[in-house]
């Protein structure tokens, strides 16, 4: 743990929709969370990122009321899973990652009963029932046992399942595994949509693409522990070193790098034929500065760029400097 | 009155579940063939030789009892057994608990469930045994106490229901929970007979009280000994009234029930709930 922990001072000022304090899980004597803590407010859209056996699905578990914490408690809509199931998990929607649902109901039975379970009336179910099979692309299956579905189609239809009860708060592990890529659009223009709405999305994904493109805010654990919690543009920032441009020339000449190394932004430059890699002091894009530079030692300039951080660099970091 | 509704809609739920199982189906039908193939027997071959002319009479209570011994405690093991431990199986435990329930609402509509749906079929083997009875026999005697003794067959049939569903819980995998069940059926089935035949033999009373301690034989004598109490039949079709045994078989039942029951909850409200393992 770092001290990256950095959106408890807002939540001070909005409470938290999700509210993750101090998770200790044992599994016989292996420590699988170590006290564990962060906060999700109303309309994030929070990645929960990590390692495969890092702590995620125990997070989530417990969030869910289904494990026990040895330590901490978990708040969902200030009521705790584990005590009081019935209020807290009134206003949320599960999906799990490749879920084995009931195949004795056709989609739009399970549907129903979900809708009973959360008290809803008839006719709400049977609306919901009939809107959410076509947000999913399952209208053609509704009446078809699940059995007959594919994996796609299952996790589609545990999307479903997910909002049925409209939920405040979106549980979701790993929820476009298995579907295709067409679907995984969708799905995620539709996760995107949803927190426009004002709900709240906790997704724990290993597709950090995708978590770059739909989430607000970020977890890492590893494990056991929290290694970041914060907004995406704070992982980027905190966990990039420096930044790099890359150029390629016509031809290098010592000239150059010695001209280059002088310029007060730049920290280094390595050589590797006609290609330069130049480190910088500070994260700023000074790929026009540079370019000139290299024009005024006549140098012929061949491509330029800057590498750009993605979340897969900052969250190899992460881990790195959580170890 | 949310609680209620919960539980109620576990309970339909659990209906879908165990009557979508094929073995059930088909272990309903075999104790209806049994039953049919029972009273053909006895009509036929069996009755004639063995049976004094008024006992045809009482028949349906024989038609009644023949799935006791076997069948009943069959549907009640398979029905149970897979009630908790299937969904833990199939991990969706996860989902159904993920959900706005109590784990103490998700049993009591677990156990409600299975053990209405078994009541339903013993009232279905209950009816057939009525209807053959009149079928191959002719008028019968004491026919208004037949819901009574349906009720007698279904409380009866709380032993092996439970027991069945303490071993699903427990051990949170169908086969092994059927598994052991069905053992303790056949060795409280070997054993009884074991146990009076060392009476017989020793003439020491203890072993009647360690034979009344067994579970089939409480399950198996209760609804036999309330009959008794009512209607005065031959020895071949009714053992004769014996109220001290039918106090003591109704008190081993309930205890038996109680114990399985409160082994079944601590399990489930004291431990994590297990991920999917088939």
């Amino acid at each position: 743990m770092r001290g990256y922990v950095k959106n408890c001072v807002i939540c001070l000022a909005s409470p938290s929709v999700l509210n993750v304090s101090n998770l200790t899980k044992y599994y016989g004597k292996f420590k699988a969370l170590d006290s564990v803590s962060f906060e999700v407010e109303k309309g994030w859209v929070y990645g929960y990122l990590g390692p495969n056996g890092a702590g995620k699905t125990t997070t989530i578990r417990i969030m869910l009321g289904l494990l026990k914490p040895n330590q901490g408690e978990v708040q969902i809509a200030g009521a705790n899973p584990s005590k009081n199931p019935v209020h807290a998990l009134q206003s949320v929607g599960y999906a799990s990652e490749l879920p084995t649902l009931q195949t004795f109901f056709t989609a739009e039975q399970l549907l129903d009963f979900m809708g009973r379970m959360f008290g809803l009336p008839m006719q709400t179910r049977r609306e919901k029932t009939k809107q959410l099979l076509d947000l999913v692309g399952l209208k053609e299956w509704g009446k078809k046992k699940i059995g007959t579905y594919s994996k796609g189609m299952v996790q589609r239809l545990s999307v479903a399942l997910a909002l049925i009860n409209d939920p405040m708060v979106l549980i979701m592990d790993e929820p476009t595994i298995g579907m295709d890529p067409e679907a995984t659009a969708h799905f995620r223009s539709l996760f995107t949509s949803l927190s426009k709405d004002g709900k709240t999305i906790f997704i724990s994904s290993h597709l950090l693409d995708e978590v770059q493109r739909i989430c607000t805010h970020v977890g890492m654990i590893n494990k056991g522990k929290i290694v970041f919690s914060g907004p995406i543009e704070q992982i980027l920032e905190d966990f990039t070193q420096q930044w790099v441009v890359e150029a390629e020339l016509e031809k290098v000449t010592e000239n150059m790098v010695s001209s280059l190394k002088a310029l007060m932004f730049v920290k280094d430059v390595k050589v590797d034929g006609n290609k330069l890699t130049i480190e910088l002091k500070e994260k700023k894009d000074v790929r026009g500065e540079i370019s000139s530079e290299i024009f005024k030692q006549k140098g012929v300039l061949l491509s330029l760029n800057l590498h750009k951080i993605t979340l897969e660099d900052a969250y190899l970091q992460a881990l790195k400097g959580g170890q | 009155m949310g609680g209620l509704r919960r539980v109620g809609t576990i309970i339909g739920y659990e209906w879908k579940r165990a009557l979508a199982k094929k073995k059930i189906l088909a272990l309903i039908i075999l104790a209806i063939a049994f039953q049919t193939l029972i009273m053909v027997a006895f009509s036929r071959f069996v009755g004639t030789m063995f049976l004094t002319n008024d006992a045809g009479s009482f028949m349906w209570i024989l038609g009644v009892l023949e799935g006791q011994g076997l069948f009943v405690p069959l549907i009640a093991i398979m029905v149970a057994g897979g009630s908790m431990s299937e969904e833990y199986e199939h991990g969706t435990a996860d989902i159904l608990l993920s959900k706005p329930i109590t784990r103490v609402e998700y049993m009591c509509g677990k156990f409600l469930g299975g053990f209405s749906l078994l009541a339903m079929i013993e009232a279905l083997t209950t009816f057939v045994g009525v209807v053959l009875s009149l079928w191959f026999f002719g008028a019968q005697t004491g026919l208004q106490f037949a819901p009574l003794m349906f009720l007698a067959v279904v409380y009866s049939s709380l032993i092996f229901f439970c027991l069945s569903f303490m071993f699903s819980e427990v051990f949170r995998g169908s086969t092994l929970a059927m598994l052991m069940a069905f053992g303790i059926l056949i060795a409280s089935s070997v054993i009884g007979p074991i146990l009076t035949a060392l009476y017989s033999l020793s003439g020491q009373h203890l072993y009647v009280d360690l034979g009344k301690g067994i579970p089939t034989w409480a399950a198996t004598s209760f609804p036999s000994l309330v009959m008794s109490e009512l209607i005065t039949a031959p020895r071949a079709v009714l053992p004769v009234a014996d109220s001290e045994a039918l106090y003591q078989a109704a008190i081993i039942i309930a205890v038996y029930a109680v114990i399985f029951i409160v082994i079944a909850a601590y399990r489930l409200l004291k431990s994590d709930v297990t991920k999917k393992t088939a």
